[in-house]
């Protein structure tokens, strides 16, 4: 991580702040570099990349080794779909801190992405209850299915029997 | 009476003393060897940096931590991911296959309940071991004490 490039002082003012900043980051720094980084190992690591398994809609009744992974493989795409709306939700805060008070204009793209991010996020998982189960997911997509079959789209009102 | 040393009367300080004493021995023991080490690892190991997966590259379970106690924890400490999730998915197949034979037991007891046409699951087989063993304990009390 590094700092962002500062622009050189011409004023004496800047060139005060400046010159009172780097009382502690000269100090700091000069010991980073000439005693700390030299000495470390050039280790990395990486981030794990999951198999996909079946899913639950692709497993057999009376098999609950196969739902068990399901279940594993549903809670770790919950965490990924949650950082993902974070992401995109972060974007959007960033972009509104920016432009206020212009942010209804300049940022209702971003707006509108995270509007569509977090109703998938909500269709999917949301509405399920503290204890998270991938056989109600799937009962709440199909009972979505049938709903949307009888009435239409959601968000377009029941059809009421004659 | 009149000595040159009197006899100071005040509270006990033992309780303080004691509380010292043991600040002490805990900081010793516990704060500064720690400071010391995990200042060394920061220092001089220091976090690793995210780096891609090579092609056909499987990462060892520990180089996927970035701290380096982290990493020494997963290394020697503590269960992998993938050894618990597998060692569950024998535990439940194992389970699952039990609870299935028992399910199958209930159902032929149901029918022979219905039925009532066969005792060949009643039949408990016998063999003769547990008799000889007590007929050569009988023979040999008789040898030892005159008796049976």
């Amino acid at each position: 991580m590094e700092d962002p490039p500062r622009a050189p002082a011409h004023n004496p003012f800047f060139r005060f702040v400046h010159a009172v900043q780097n009382t502690i980051d000269r100090p700091v720094t000069w010991f980073r570099e000439s005693v700390v980084t030299p000495n470390r190992p050039d280790h990395v690591y990486y981030h794990q990349k999951f198999r996909r398994v079946p899913t639950i809609d692709q497993c057999y009744t009376d098999d609950p080794v196969c739902r068990f992974e399901a279940q594993q493989q549903f809670n770790r795409d919950k965490l990924v779909d949650g950082e993902i709306v974070q992401l995109v939700r972060q974007r959007l805060k960033e972009c509104i801190a920016y432009e206020i008070p212009d942010q209804d204009r300049k940022c209702a793209k971003l707006k509108e992405e995270f509007d569509k991010v977090s109703e998938s996020f909500c269709m999917k998982y949301a509405d399920l209850g503290p204890y998270n189960n991938v056989k109600d997911a799937y009962m709440k997509q199909k009972h979505r299915m049938l709903w949307e079959r009888r009435h239409g789209k959601v968000g377009t009102g029941m059809k009421i029997e004659e | 009476m009149s000595g040159h040393e009197m006899m100071h009367i005040k509270p006990s300080r033992w309780s303080w003393n004691r509380f010292k004493d043991l600040l002490n021995f805990y900081v010793m023991l516990g704060v500064i060897p720690a400071t010391v080490v995990i200042t060394y690892i920061n220092l001089f190991i220091g976090p690793a940096k995210l780096a891609e997966i090579p092609e056909g590259y499987v990462p060892e379970v520990h180089e996927y931590y970035a701290h380096p106690i982290t990493r020494w924890m997963t290394k020697h400490v503590k269960k992998s991911y993938q050894q618990e999730y597998e060692v569950m998915c024998q535990h439940i197949y194992e389970t699952d296959y039990a609870r299935k034979l028992r399910l199958a037991e209930k159902r032929v007891h149901q029918k022979m309940q219905e039925k009532q046409d066969s005792q060949a699951y009643y039949y408990e087989p016998v063999t003769g071991r547990n008799e000889r063993h007590i007929k050569s304990m009988l023979e040999r009390s008789v040898e030892n004490v005159g008796t049976r």
